[in-house]
């Protein structure tokens, strides 16, 4: 059931992938080889899944802005698949976990167990110590399970026996998740989930493309087929490079102003939280990154904003109305109203002159003596 | 992760886009440039000067003059911003000034004698001085409203100019506003001294706000400039020093700006020759205005040459023949000129009685008469009223009558206003009465056969040729009235040709009878003078002839009604045991009358003008055809002239008003493309301008719009084609570059993109979106409603 980490990457490299923040431009890949590299690995997704090409970007986006993935959708559309091909893609480290009610936390983070001839306790990390873990059907664990990945997820290491184990980098879970099967299940917690940078659904395909599928799954799996096209090494150089990516005064307010906007919202009950807003802006670099930008534009953070934003409201009952099993359509109509309804920060140059004349007068009056 | 971000972002957050767009700006700043023209202060200050000249429109007829101020004020002040933009120093400007008012000046007035029109000359100097002159003048003999001359429209030009210069001074130079403003008031408060009523309530509001606008303006104006450049340490300049340390404090300013607005209008209004009520007469201090030293004809041939008539008064009669009103009577040539004997008044003249003529014989046939006179435009303290009146009644103050002349006056009173009636009588002489008369006459006339010492020898030649055959005096007499009404004499009341020759003095007379041209006063003093040589005692008259017949019923059929252009003058010449007989020597002016068909007809033959009528039988008194009559011709004329100029004026205006937001957005759009093309301004004014034009063609631009969702939009519209597509593209790259990266790239075919698309965009459209586009473009006012409504976008959205 547990697939048990290959551990590529020795102490050294780790040592050396801890330093990497020092931003070092050598290690930058150019922004025309991170397009390249990130076409690649799109289209060695693309084989597997057909037609999802909006699914297939964000859940790039998001490996490539060093976020965590939810894929939430109804059994049997390729989430799992999506992310089996995700992490083949590159050539790093994997780690799978099954989740099951019965699942205990440290078949994730890993045992220390007696090694009888040294005489001592040894570590053997879990599957989470991989680069790319994928977390299947991750509301079936018991939430003491569930918030052992969390924990992991956000602070990027484990802790076990008060000995912390470092994770490697890149760390990116993609779990899914099945919102229709609620039997016997543990939904995720608002304060978990938030923990996701995004969250997608798959959705059915088109008639093409289950066509399509049809052939090509005749003989063989077409997972089996592809390979590693990105390196471990370019990918981190890839993150790296995508974090450098400018974000304005001007995206940033107009991100803080949409989230602002999701916690004022008479639909919602729960805003998003300011980890939103930064995942946001994260996530907007990524996939500025990925069109060869070396600035975000406000519509990175418009196409964005739906699948980050979204899993972290929670809608009023009212706004939920009859769809009591599934808040995903009401959420998402929701985040879209407010994008059409938060102005985009542009033609400032003119007005704001005007505009500003006041505070440059104050700053003036107190600050020229 | 966090703290990456936040080592990346400050370097990048702390610079706010719109820096981006302003270092060009910078260095321009310090002289010249857009924002030392202050164009929001020096409009201002053009609309203020513009409503204050309206105000003197009561004063003035028609509003051509109104034109006229506006273009030389304008011409000032916006002249006075461009040197400001051009960068010349500040000291420099209002000698600027002054050089564009003089040559604006000598442009319009200056008749060609400029060096290219421009340019002053000496001659240019003597042009404006006769100007000035003539302006004086005009000033002193209208009233109001006054007619514009020439002169006078160079007096409001030139002082309209002047106001505006030093209007620029103060509140733009010395950036004292409201003192400035003061110089605006000048013309406000004007009308207050001059006539009864005042400026126009409305001028006087709109003045005010206009003025208010002027200080909030310049407040605006102050904060920016501020805002721009904090007054720090002493390389502040002198204009952005806070009000408190320069000029007098709120309290001192408000009394030197009220003080200064009166004094001004004062000083101005007396000093200046006033503009009074009425024609003939100014109530000047220092006496009548007739007393000796002054001409009377001079006046009178002025008043005459008056471009329009303005009425006098009217009056009913129930005598068989309009009468002629005699103001006053000249008898005495002193010196060269004919002159009223003042003799003071005598209090114990009163009008209510006025003895019987003079030696006016009982078989002499009189016919009494009663006259109602109301004075609608006569302001004189000499009463018009028919001659030998024996009584007057209605008349408010005290009026006493001159024992020798008969003329009626007052010393306090004056006759604007006045309603009597004269009891008079007409006199009906025969010929043969008058031929009888004899010789004898009384010591009281004898003074009435002076004449200067050495008079010009033509006078007495020809009086002598002329009445070589006539046996009697009244032959004599009419040979001369004849001589004169011959076709050889021109009726012209512009005769004076040169110094001097207005006027009925003895040696004009000389000059008259060689020229053989001249109007009311020449020939009235020419046959009185020729009289003289011939002994026959003889005096001028100055009044108003009968006038003509109302043609309005609701004035009444029997109402005459008399102007200004009505002023004449008559000879009256002695006849023993008749007393003063009246001629009529001037051609085409008043009523011949004819005595020897007076028994028969019993009322004066008429004169349909010129000589060739004279002596005929008469057509009905009440056409009288004087030139004035034929002058009125023309006036209407000259009125739908000037009615036309108003219908134009306000058409062009109408016109203007329709094609100003049209026009405006034109500037705009070009401005900013130029400040694109010379690297003033980023992309981010290229899109604001694409924003705009899309706005104006009908297209949204919701501020919820990306700015590539906006274009995509546009794309969608389907107008666009490949190559405005990939320019529109361009500006959007260069926008966002602008906008989201982190130093803006320079762009070097933003403005010509921006064009194309633009074009693009306005060439698609329909028609009616063109139309609507070009002159009433919705991004006007959407920009001024959001300015007005605080400007919601901008707060939500500035960085």
């Amino acid at each position: 059931m547990n697939l048990k980490p290959t551990r590529s990457s020795t102490d050294s490299s780790r040592a050396e992938l801890a330093s990497v923040p020092s931003n070092d431009s050598d290690t930058m890949v150019d922004l025309s080889e991170l397009q390249e590299a990130g076409r690649a690995i799109m289209r060695n997704v693309e084989t597997v899944i057909d037609g999802k090409h909006e699914a297939v970007q964000i859940a790039l986006t998001v490996l490539l802005a060093e976020g965590h993935l939810l894929i939430e959708d109804v059994p049997g559309v390729g989430k799992t698949m999506l992310a089996k091909a995700l992490a083949r893609s590159v050539d790093c480290t994997v780690g799978r976990i099954q989740f099951t009610p019965d699942l205990l936390p440290s078949d994730v983070t890993g045992v220390s167990v007696f090694n009888q001839a040294e005489r001592r306790f040894e570590f053997k990390p879990g599957p989470v110590f991989a680069n790319i873990v994928i977390g299947d059907e991750i509301n079936r664990a018991s939430p003491k399970t569930q918030s052992a990945l969390l924990e992991s997820m956000e602070e990027r290491q484990v802790t076990v026996d008060g000995v912390t184990y470092p994770l490697a980098l890149p760390f990116t879970v993609i779990a899914t998740q099945n919102p229709i099967e609620m039997e016997g299940t543990y939904a995720l917690p608002e304060a978990q989930r938030d923990r996701f940078m995004a969250r997608i659904s798959m959705g059915y395909p088109d008639p093409d493309s289950e066509l399509a599928m049809l052939d090509s799954r005749d003989t063989h799996s077409p997972l089996a087929l592809i390979s590693a096209v990105v390196s471990g090494e370019t990918l981190r150089d890839m993150m790296l490079t995508a974090r450098g990516v400018f974000a304005s005064g001007a995206v940033k307010e107009y991100a803080v102003n949409l989230v602002r906007a999701t916690r004022d919202d008479r639909d919602l009950r729960l805003g998003a939280s300011p980890r939103a807003t930064l995942q946001l802006i994260r996530a907007a670099k990524a996939q500025a990154a990925l069109n060869g930008r070396d600035y975000v534009l406000p519509d990175d953070i418009d196409s964005l904003a739906v699948a980050v934003l979204g899993h972290r409201l929670v809608p009023t009952s009212r706004a939920l109305g009859h769809h009591h099993q599934d808040s995903g359509p009401v959420i998402d109509d929701i985040v879209r109203r407010i994008l059409a309804d938060t102005p985009v920060p542009v033609g400032v140059a003119a007005s704001a002159l005007t505009r500003s004349v006041p505070l440059v007068r104050a700053v003036g009056s107190t600050g020229a003596s | 992760m966090t703290s990456l971000v936040a080592q990346e972002a400050p370097a990048a957050d702390s610079r706010p886009p719109v820096r981006q767009v302003s270092p060009p700006r910078a260095p321009r700043s310090r002289r010249g440039g857009r924002a030392a023209a202050l164009w929001p202060l020096a409009l201002s200050l053009l609309v203020l000067l513009l409503i204050c000249c309206a105000a003197l429109g009561p004063l003035l007829r028609g509003s051509a003059w109104w034109w006229v101020c506006a273009g030389v004020a304008a011409a000032v002040l916006v002249g006075a911003a461009l040197w400001r933009r051009l960068g010349v120093p500040r000291p420099i400007v209002p000698v600027a000034n002054v050089a564009v008012l003089v040559g604006i000046l000598t442009l319009l007035f200056g008749g060609g004698t400029g060096l290219l029109w421009l340019i002053p000359t000496p001659e240019t100097v003597g042009v404006f001085g006769g100007l000035i002159a003539a302006g004086g003048d005009s000033i002193a003999q209208q009233s109001t409203p006054a007619e514009v001359t020439v002169g006078i429209l160079f007096l409001l030009a030139g002082g309209t100019g002047l106001i505006s210069v030093i209007m620029d001074l103060l509140a733009v130079t010395l950036r004292w506003p409201a003192i400035g403003a003061a110089g605006g008031l000048v013309p406000l408060l004007a009308p207050g001294f001059i006539i009864d009523d005042g400026a126009d309530i409305g001028a006087l509001l709109a003045a005010a706000i206009a003025f208010l606008l002027l200080l909030r303006v310049d407040v605006y104006v102050r904060r920016t400039q501020e805002a721009r450049r904090p007054p720090t340490g002493p390389r502040a300049t002198l204009a952005h020093r806070p009000e408190r340390q320069r000029g007098p404090g709120p309290v001192g300013g408000a009394l030197m700006v009220g003080s200064l607005a009166i004094v001004g209008a004062l000083v101005l209004s007396t000093v200046a020759p006033a503009f009074t009520a009425g024609g003939l007469v100014t109530a000047r201090p220092g006496g009548l205005l007739f007393g000796s030293g002054v001409s009377p004809m001079i006046n009178l041939g002025q008043d005459l040459r008056r471009p329009k008539a303005g009425p006098a008064f009217h009056y009913t009669s129930t005598g068989t023949q309009q009468p002629y009103f005699t103001l006053l009577t000249l008898d005495e040539v002193i010196g060269l000129t004919w002159t009223a004997r003042i003799d003071g008044a005598d209090v114990r003249n009163t009008v209510d009685d006025i003895q019987r003529p003079f030696g006016l014989d009982a078989n002499v046939k009189t016919v009494p008469a009663s006259t109602s006179v109301v004075i609608e435009g006569v302001n004189s303290h000499w009463l018009p009223a028919p001659a030998r009146a024996t009584s007057i009644e209605g008349l408010t103050g005290r009026w006493y009558w001159d024992s020798r002349t008969r003329a009626i006056a007052s010393v306090t009173a004056n006759t604007l206003g006045q309603e009597y009636t004269v009891s008079s009588l007409e006199l009906k002489p025969t010929a043969e009465q008058l031929r009888r008369s004899s010789t004898d006459y009384p010591a009281s006339v004898l003074g009435n056969l002076q004449l200067p010492v050495e008079p010009p020898p033509i006078i007495e030649e020809t009086a002598r040729q002329v009445t070589a055959e006539t046996t009697s005096n009244y032959d004599a007499a009419v040979a001369i009235q004849d001589y004169l009404r011959s076709s050889d004499f021109i009726y012209d009341t512009d005769a004076p040709v040169e110094d001097g020759y207005d006027g009925g003095g003895v040696d004009v007379i000389g000059v008259f009878l060689q020229e053989k041209r001249g109007y009311c006063v020449h020939f009235a003093s020419a046959m009185a003078a020729m009289a003289r040589t011939l002994g026959i005692p003889s005096r001028v008259s100055l009044g108003y002839l009968p006038g003509v017949k109302s043609q309005d019923l609701e004035q009444g059929l029997g109402q005459y009604n008399v102007d200004s252009h009505d002023l004449h003058a008559w000879p009256e010449l002695y006849f023993v045991g008749i007393g003063w007989v009246r001629f009529e020597p001037t051609p085409g002016r008043g009523t011949v009358p004819n005595y020897e068909q007076a028994a028969d007809v019993g009322t004066p033959t008429t004169t349909p003008g010129g000589a060739a009528a004279t002596g005929a039988p008469g057509l009905s008194p009440d056409r009288l055809a004087d030139d004035s009559a034929l002058e009125r011709g023309t006036t209407p004329q000259s009125v739908e002239a000037s009615n036309l100029l108003a219908v134009l004026g306000f058409s062009a205006l109408g016109l203007l008003l329709l094609l100003l937001p049209g026009v405006s957005r034109r500037i705009l759009r070009r401005s900013r493309v130029r400040r694109i093309r010379s690297g003033g301004a980023g992309a981010g004014l290229a899109w604001i301008e694409l924003q705009h034009t899309s706005l104006d063609h009908g297209i949204p631009t919701p501020i919820t719009d990306t700015p590539r969702a906006f274009a995509g939009r546009l794309e969608r519209l389907g107008i666009l084609d490949p190559a405005s597509t990939e320019a529109l593209e361009r500006v959007l790259l260069a926008l966002e570059r602008s906008r989201f990266d982190r130093s803006p790239v320079r762009a070097d075919t933003l403005a010509a993109d921006l064009t194309l698309v633009l074009r693009r965009l306005h060439g698609g459209a329909s028609t009616g979106i063109r139309l609507r586009a070009n002159y009433a473009p919705t991004s006007l006012f959407a920009t001024l409603t959001a300015v007005l409504r605080g400007d919601r976008r901008a707060r939500t959205i500035a960085p």
